[in-house]
């Protein structure tokens, strides 16, 4: 609105300059004179506003086209900065128990404080992985002790043993489910890992939603057999954005019967990623892209039963379990 | 009634864009609750002003709020701030009968909404009732200067702790535009005659 008034009243002051270029030979309306030498408050302002606002344009385009790199990278970060939404009807709710007596001011700016920012993201991927990482050491103390108990126990404590037995069979049957949801290394299909590497990189999730499938044996939703499940299941609404886990190069675009439409990144140190069932790949082969830089969109093409991202994480051609790498929701 | 033929009512397009994006990533329930809590607010300080009998010219919607238009000449400064003072003071009431009812939602946006418009800083509620509050008992002068430097103080704080929340949370740019609006507000104060 200011713009095209501004623009408007710089037409008129080229008009009145020509006007006055032609007037100086035969008559010059002195109103005209007087207005452009004195431009009104309002106007000079309308004018500062598009110096200024052009200003910033040529210097935003001189910058892309200078430093290319370090722009991708601001835009990438501001996009994520963008993309944390807050929770409105969250901050709404909280006040509302405040003053209806439910909640003490301490727990209702917490609340606030959470429906704002959602700090908690961050604090939550660690804790689900600390809380993986100790049932796991649990479950594997468990295991050893049932397998001591098994070989080493002499014959002649073989009634104490009857005895134990009793005791231990609520708490066997519950390490044989655990040993079933851990998948002891035995139980583990060719070139599984279920090591935490540590990744020498910065990495980012690639789709923020609710983790639908683990890593792991599973009974296939489709096929209805127990299978592996060599990656993670995040679901998401069709047509969210896929972001790269990390810089790295596109090294395949394809279709398949069972990923739908997939692509893989190479990054650095022997690790890969791959995002399946997607509705559409942005990335092509063979480019490099960055961390969260989007290359693809959620969807649920080749086998899936509803829209989500099936995530892999590869090292050397071994697969990871990529659930210490996202934060899931 | 006669007054709705003279009253001029406009809605800016920019109004309608925010509502539009405000209902997109928030859903159709919760706009409804906050335009309605807004249009208590404005019911407020119309219910006033007709008690009084000024005459309200009209209502522009743009996308910094709702402004009245009235006329305001016939009224003492102590009828004009209890007009001002309506709209917040109608918003505190719906969010304490809401949240009796059990409407926690609700109440907490009319509370949002009545307390921030209580911020004294000029365009809002507040920064007006400071103004004609102080005017009224120290006398003008008085007040335009405590309305101003309250303001610009008040308006320079707030963007300092939206600005500090916003780099020690490590994102969030949706208070961004508050912090902004804020700093504008001050310049306004600082260096506008």
């Amino acid at each position: 609105m200011t713009s095209r008034q501004t623009g408007r009243r710089i037409a008129s002051i080229s008009a009145e300059r020509r006007r006055r270029k032609s007037g100086m030979r035969s008559v010059s309306r002195p109103a005209a004179g007087r207005r452009e030498d004195h431009p009104r408050p309002g106007e000079r302002r309308q004018l500062l506003q598009l110096v200024i606002c052009s200003g910033i344009f040529v210097l935003l385009v001189a910058a892309k086209l200078v430093l290319p790199e370090p722009m991708v990278r601001v835009n990438a970060r501001l996009y994520r900065a963008m993309e944390q939404n807050m929770d409105v009807q969250a901050v709404f709710s909280a006040l509302g128990r405040a003053i209806s007596g439910e909640n003490g001011l301490d727990q209702t700016a917490d609340e606030v404080y959470q429906a704002v920012f959602h700090p908690q993201e961050n604090d939550e991927a660690v804790q689900t992985a600390a809380q993986i990482t100790a049932a796991q050491a649990e479950g594997a103390i468990q295991l050893l002790q049932e397998y001591r108990r098994d070989t080493s126990l002499p014959q002649e404590q073989a009634g104490q043993e009857q005895q134990a037995a009793d005791t231990a069979e609520p708490q066997a049957t519950e390490v044989s489910t655990l040993a079933y949801v851990l998948y002891s290394n035995q139980n583990l299909p060719e070139g599984v890992s279920l090591e935490q590497a540590i990744l020498d990189f910065d990495y980012c999730t690639p789709v923020s939603g609710a983790l639908s499938s683990g890593f792991g044996y599973r009974d296939h939703p489709i096929e209805g057999e127990e299978r592996f499940h060599y990656g993670v299941d995040l679901a998401a609404d069709t047509g969210t954005e896929v972001d790269c886990f990390a810089d790295g190069t596109v090294t395949a675009v394809g279709e398949s019967s069972s990923y739908g439409r997939y692509c893989m990144v190479a990054h650095e140190g022997g690790y890969s990623t791959l995002y399946a069932h997607c509705s559409r790949i942005t990335a092509s082969s063979g480019s490099a892209v960055r961390r969260g830089e989007k290359i693809a969109e959620v969807g649920e093409t080749g086998i899936a039963t509803g829209p989500h991202l099936h995530f892999e994480l590869q090292k050397d051609g071994v697969y990871l379990n990529p659930i210490y790498y996202v934060s899931v929701l | 009634m006669s007054l709705c033929c003279e009253e001029t009512f406009r809605i800016s397009p920019g109004f309608c864009l925010l509502t539009a994006w405000f209902a997109a990533v928030n859903g159709w329930c919760l706009t409804v609750v906050v335009l309605g809590a807004a249009a208590v607010h404005e019911l407020g300080h119309w219910a006033v002003l007709k008690a009084l009998g000024a005459r309200t010219l009209g209502l522009r919607i743009g996308v910094l709020g709702a402004v009245l238009a009235v006329d305001s000449r016939g009224l003492s400064y102590g009828q004009e701030l209890a007009a001002v003072l309506a709209g917040p003071a109608a918003n505190l009431l719906s969010a304490a009968v809401l949240a009796g009812v059990g409407m926690e939602t609700a109440a907490g946006a009319h509370i949002v909404l009545g307390i921030f418009n209580l911020l004294p800083i000029r365009p809002l509620d507040g920064g007006r009732a400071l103004y004609l509050g102080t005017s009224w008992l120290l006398g003008p002068a008085a007040g335009e200067a405590t309305a101003r430097w309250t303001g610009a103080v008040t308006a320079v704080v707030l963007a300092a702790g939206l600005g500090w929340l916003m780099i020690r949370s490590g994102g969030s740019l949706w208070l961004l535009p508050a912090a902004v609006g804020a700093l504008a507000a001050a310049g306004r104060e600082c260096f506008e005659k």
